[in-house]
């Protein structure tokens, strides 16, 4: 029965992930692809993804930008905000490793400083079809056949 | 019902930047509003000073991801002078035009935004889908759909190709055609007209008095443009209109923004008709000045300031940015005075503000009694203003014209 | 009214400018005003030469002095840009709020970044640094250098 359940947990997780996006310190560039990718031209709805407006509804949270002092807290808690199982995914340079700001006094670092990442995706922005590609390619890691298969 | 105050943010999904204000109400009114910025601080004017000048050139391009162009400009600017560089008229027109290609991408943007924040969301998905026009142009131009590095010490860095400048007139032709249709909806549709009007008012004095830059100024019938007014690049040799507006409201925002896309459909068209021969850039040197320049540059937001000062080393002595939207800042709590709490999303968003540039700050909102009262997010804010806005009459499903 | 005649407006109207003021190009004017007569100075650019624009604020550490230049402009495009100093150990500079209330957030700025003191600046939150900043760290000191905490990955 437990069984059961979390195969279809994990079933809609994976086809319909709801997704929180948290901006901490950016210059809005990888933001506006991020939000590029719902648009028409690459419509990353078609997987599935919704974008929510609480990290208590959230399972991915998409974190763009160099973390910045003041956020560091801020993000932290909306880490601990999310329920379990909840992944992380850095969007473009910067927040993988705080990119060209990385050793600017208000910059601590990527956002793996602060929490822990399950995928990065590069890029000064990271283009829609990154984006997308990285959010399918975590999406598929987490489905158990495909990692079967993998296997 | 008591005075209550709101804080909103610093998360919020509808606006792409970490910002939080802080409102005071009583009942659905707003007595008071302060804004708390430096979410964004990273220090970048700091490490301009241990950064070479072209080095210093890619980290200023960053700090706005929507106006990297001109932050790259401005700063370039400033450093041309103080190196006494004369850059090759070819140069000077390619700049602009990227300038314009930046400023055509950053209205479509803001279009779709103030489209999403009164609920409108067929508005975003339409603009955004006519902003990837611009952003093919822009990576067809220099490579990269944002922060395109178009500028180097001397000029720019790529030529444009009688094919691309084909490539940009063509794709003119139908951002013109589609937005003379968004002028359309502006200007005819009464639904938009009775959401954006009276919404967010700031008289022309305390435009002035509160120093507010760009299309929020100009709706407000200040006119400045800094293009006309102290012209750089090539703008002294493009004619143009300047868009000003007398609605002082929100609706007057949203008529400069696409008056001003046409406007820049017919100067990118003029200056790539009239692309001077010649070379791209010249040499400049590694070491710089000594000397101080001050730079200005009309971003799609406003006014843009950069100050350098050189010390002849190849680092700079001192890089001051001031960008619009801190000059824009002042203006929102002037806007919201009286105003309603579901008029919040869509005032401050017309000012289409990059909080990116200004350093991210956040904003703090006073309360008289001290005491804080309810938390609301930004997507419960925005979904209480439509709500709010729908019961007043305002439904976009049953708009006369249809958006195409 | 071109560049140079403003200087020599200036120059008439406050002798003790004479020779402290240079037009770099069209449009730019750079001038020295000493701290105490700064007021006097803005009245009346302000008033009768027409920058009644503050674009903005920038404030440099020129070793024993903090300099503050003010970024004045004119409807038509010309810059006037005024220098004051005061003394690094004491740089004590009065407010300018009340003439331009945007002045609030450049003025806090070189507060934070610089360790100025604005006379007749209402307290406020600090601007731009955040508020677990500590006290009597001003980053734009030439002799503040960033050591960046060891951060460990998780």
């Amino acid at each position: 029965m437990i069984k059961l359940a979390e195969k279809v947990v994990t079933w809609a997780r994976t086809k319909s992930p709801w997704i929180i996006h948290f901006n901490t310190g950016a210059c809005n560039a990888c933001d506006i692809e991020i939000v590029a990718a719902l648009t028409p031209r690459y419509d990353v709805e078609r997987f599935g993804v919704v974008i929510k407006g609480t990290p208590r509804h959230a399972d991915v949270l998409i974190a763009s930008g160099p973390l910045t002092k003041q956020q560091n807290d801020r993000l932290v808690r909306i880490y601990e905000q999310m329920p379990a199982p909840k992944f992380v995914v850095a969007v473009g340079t910067c927040a993988c490793s705080g990119g060209v700001f990385h050793d600017c006094y208000g910059v601590l670092g990527g956002i793996n400083s602060a929490i822990p990442v399950s995928a990065y995706i590069p890029g000064c922005p990271a283009s829609p079809e990154a984006i997308i590609d990285g959010v399918v390619k975590l999406l598929s890691s987490l489905d158990p056949k495909e990692e079967k298969a993998a296997k | 019902m008591g005075k209550v105050t709101i804080p909103i943010g610093p998360q919020h999904p509808a606006l792409k930047e970490p910002e939080s204000f802080a409102v005071t109400l009583d009942g659905e009114k707003i007595v008071s509003m302060v804004a708390n910025l430096g979410y964004n601080h990273r220090g970048v004017e700091k490490a301009c000073e241990g950064r070479t000048y072209t080095q210093a050139l890619y980290l200023i391009e960053r700090i706005c991801g929507i106006c990297s162009h001109t932050h790259s400009t401005c700063f370039i600017q400033a450093v041309e002078e103080i190196a006494a560089l004369e850059v090759p008229k070819r140069g000077l027109y390619i700049r602009t035009i990227v300038a314009e290609l930046e400023r055509m991408h950053s209205h479509l943007l803001w279009l779709g935004v103030a489209g999403h924040e009164i609920g409108f969301d067929t508005l975003l998905m339409y603009s955004w889908r006519d902003r990837e026009a611009v952003m093919d142009l822009l990576a067809l131009l220099t490579g990269n759909r944002v922060h395109y590095g178009m500028n180097v010490l001397g000029g720019s860095k790529r030529d444009i190709s009688p094919e691309q400048a084909k490539q940009i007139l063509k794709v003119m032709d139908v951002l013109e055609e589609r937005t003379k249709y968004y002028i359309q909806v502006a200007t005819e549709e009464v639904t938009l007209i009775k959401r954006l009007a009276k919404v967010g008012t700031l008289s022309h004095d305390d435009a002035v008095k509160l120093g507010a830059v760009g299309p929020t100024a100009r709706a407000s019938n200040v006119d400045r443009d800094t293009r006309r007014d102290d012209p750089y690049a090539a703008y002294a040799e493009v004619p143009f209109k300047v868009i000003t507006d007398g609605h002082n409201d929100v609706y007057g925002r949203t008529l400069v923004r696409v008056g001003e896309l046409m406007e820049s459909y017919k100067m990118v068209r003029h200056l790539v008709k009239n692309l001077p021969e010649g070379p791209i850039a010249v040499k400049a040197p590694r070491k710089v000045g000594p000397g101080e320049a001050v730079s200005r540059y009309e971003a799609p937001r406003g006014e843009d300031v950069h100050y350098v000062k050189a010390n002849g080393t190849e680092k700079p002595e001192r890089v001051k940015v001031r960008a619009p939207t801190l000059a824009n800042v002042q203006a929102v709590a002037k806007m919201l005075e009286n105003g309603y709490l579901a008029d919040i999303p869509i005032v401050i968003a017309a000012i289409d503000p990059c909080f990116s540039c200004t350093d991210r700050t956040t904003f703090a909102v006073k309360n008289p009694d001290g005491k804080a009262a309810g938390f609301i997010d930004w997507k419960s804010l925005r979904e209480y203003s439509i709500k709010w806005h729908k019961n007043n009459g305002v439904d976009f499903s049953k708009m006369r014209i249809k958006i195409k | 009214m071109n560049e140079q005649e403003i200087l020599q407006k200036l120059s008439s109207k406050f002798p003790f400018l004479e020779g402290k003021g240079r037009v770099a190009r069209a449009r730019r004017i750079f001038c020295d005003v000493p701290n105490a007569s700064f007021r006097e100075v803005i009245d009346f650019t302000i008033k009768e030469l027409g920058f009644s624009i503050l674009t903005t604020m920038t404030g440099v550490d020129d070793g024993e002095t903090l300099g503050f230049i003010y970024h004045f402009a004119s409807n038509n495009g010309m810059m006037l840009n005024l220098k004051i100093s005061a003394p690094k150990d004491n740089p004590v500079i009065k407010t300018v709020t009340d003439l331009f209330p945007s002045a609030e957030m450049y003025e806090r700025e070189v507060e934070d970044l610089l360790g100025a003191k604005v006379e007749g600046l209402k307290p406020g939150r600090r601007y731009p640094l955040h508020e677990t900043w500590p006290e009597g760290q001003h980053p734009l000191r030439k002799d503040w250098t960033y050591v960046k905490p060891a951060v460990s990955g998780k």
